[in-house]
């Protein structure tokens, strides 16, 4: 197996190198954390759908590489990319220099902020420093985690997933949740039984690029990524997602 | 369970850590081997390995805390769930009897991360729980029923002959059950129960999915922001297990001195 790994990156080197075929693989397994709507969920049919899938699909489509999607737990994402259970992961990953350091990333493909929901009852909070002495809740491992720790005095309380967090947030153990933008539209403005209890206070406060992640080093397959991620902008594809996904 | 009229009753429920007692030597000298090389282990990863090991010390105390008081918490209420189930169970009273059957093997069938679920999020819908307490309630109802059947085998244990002994003297049933059997019932589920204590602080672990912050929980924390997954998850196993030896050695010890005072 490392023989056949060690001929396969030599060939590798010496394709790009010449910059004749294509010499990444063409099927590549993707994982995705299917509980953070709209942007990568599970529909009622048991599929894997979202901005993300469609967004990973037409990159595929471009690239010229089918892609098969792996339903992964988010805590424990990035070391199953690790151990190479799958080749990349395309899951609403906001690209930070802490993940830099230890995985690669395409060009980022959308932009997004983090943004906070309270209750309807709270009326004075509007950013996270103002639930101070206060639980505000948040995936663990996300960037909406991370800038809750920001803050001191606001006790952190993190999920497994970010539906967990609303739904504590509705038994009243908790007073605020962080998220992507389009997952906080989408859990507080259609789902009625949040619609009438949650409100999004505030504008996003973070300016946040997601990109698709893959191993160290793979840098075939983020230059594969990263051509298909271009044809799919040229083509403007990219914004017929955003107006299907969100809003 | 075997009506065992002699002085040596021993309830093995098993589920546990293995209790090492001196008799058995290989036990023992595991138990050693494990206890004090987990601890040699951090210390060495804490001083020869300072980045990123000694940060991880540092992260997760609090948790350490927090698994505590859920696995003290659940067991106190735990006993006190489970006595009332255990002489529900042997009672003479139909309804009394059928009720505690019946919450045993509820309980007993349904999976204790499913229970956990439940309880925090299916409730959570009707009634507030405190997370911290949901979790105690959880285990304990969970725990109560397997310490009902502790229970019901420990009073059953001691002889028949000393309930009719007392009432011969002119006792009341619950006089007889309060002064004569529960004392020696005592001594015989206490192993058990410590057994259960070990087995419950295991998987107290479970109610890191409620988000509770505990041991696992405050791991998981620091390695979904380090992705130092090994090294965060082997200091885990680490505390974990030197948890589980120290109570184990704990409860051994309780045992001689209960031997002992035969």
């Amino acid at each position: 197996m490392k023989m056949f790994r060690f001929f396969s990156v030599a060939s590798l080197l010496v394709i790009s190198l010449s910059a004749t075929a294509m010499a990444a693989p063409k099927s590549i397994k993707v994982a995705t954390d299917a509980t953070w709507p709209p942007m990568e969920m599970v529909d009622t049919h048991k599929r894997i759908v979202g901005f993300d899938i469609d967004f990973m699909n037409a990159v595929a489509r471009e690239a010229g590489i089918t892609v098969t999607y792996k339903n992964t737990a988010w805590d424990g994402i990035f070391a199953g990319l690790e151990s190479g259970k799958y080749d990349a992961i395309i899951s609403s990953v906001t690209i930070t220099d802490e993940r830099k350091k230890k995985y690669d990333f395409t060009e980022p493909y959308i932009q997004i902020g983090q943004i906070l929901v309270v209750p309807k009852t709270d009326k004075s909070s509007k950013k996270i420093a103002d639930l101070k002495g206060k639980k505000v809740g948040a995936q663990i491992g996300t960037t909406g985690a991370f800038e809750i720790k920001k803050n001191p005095g606001v006790e952190i309380k993190t999920y497994d997933e970010v539906g967990l967090a609303f739904e504590d947030m509705a038994a009243g153990r908790i007073s605020g949740v962080v998220c992507d933008e389009p997952t906080a539209a989408n859990f507080v403005l259609q789902r009625k039984e949040y619609s009438s209890k949650f409100k999004i206070v505030g504008a996003a406060f973070t300016h946040e690029g997601y990109g698709i992640t893959v191993r160290k080093g793979n840098a075939a397959l983020v230059a594969l990524l990263n051509k298909g991620i271009k044809a799919v902008k040229a083509k403007k594809i990219d914004e017929k997602l955003r107006k299907q996904w969100l809003r | 369970m075997p009506q065992n009229p002699t002085n040596h009753i021993k309830i093995d429920v098993g589920e546990g850590a293995a209790i090492p007692v001196k008799s058995d030597t290989g036990l023992f000298t595991a138990w050693r081997i494990a206890f004090f090389g987990a601890i040699l282990t951090c210390l060495y990863l804490a001083f020869v390995k300072p980045e990123p090991y000694r940060e991880i010390f540092q992260f997760i105390p609090d948790g350490i805390l927090v698994t505590f008081k859920v696995t003290v918490g659940a067991i106190l209420l735990a006993s006190i769930i489970g006595l009332i189930a255990g002489l529900g169970r042997i009672s003479g009273n139909r309804i009394i009897n059928g009720t505690a059957s019946l919450y045993v093997e509820v309980i007993r069938g349904i999976p204790l991360l499913v229970q956990i679920f439940y309880i925090y999020y299916a409730l959570g819908r009707f009634v507030k729980i405190p997370d911290m307490f949901s979790a105690i309630i959880a285990m304990a109802v969970c725990y109560g029923a397997y310490l009902g059947e502790v229970f019901r085998a420990g009073i059953q244990s001691i002889p028949k002959g000393q309930m009719e002994a007392a009432l011969s003297l002119g006792m009341t049933r619950g006089q007889a059950l309060r002064k004569v059997i529960l004392p020696q019932a005592f001594r015989v589920v206490l192993p058990p129960i410590g057994n259960e204590f070990i087995a419950l602080l295991k998987d107290s672990s479970l109610v890191s999915i409620i988000a509770v912050s505990d041991l696992l929980r405050r791991g998981r924390e620091y390695a979904s922001e380090t992705f130092s997954y090994f090294e965060t998850y082997t200091v885990i196993a680490l505390i974990y297990l030197i948890m589980t030896l120290f109570f184990s050695k704990l409860i051994s010890l309780m045992e001689e001195r209960l031997n002992a005072n035969r």
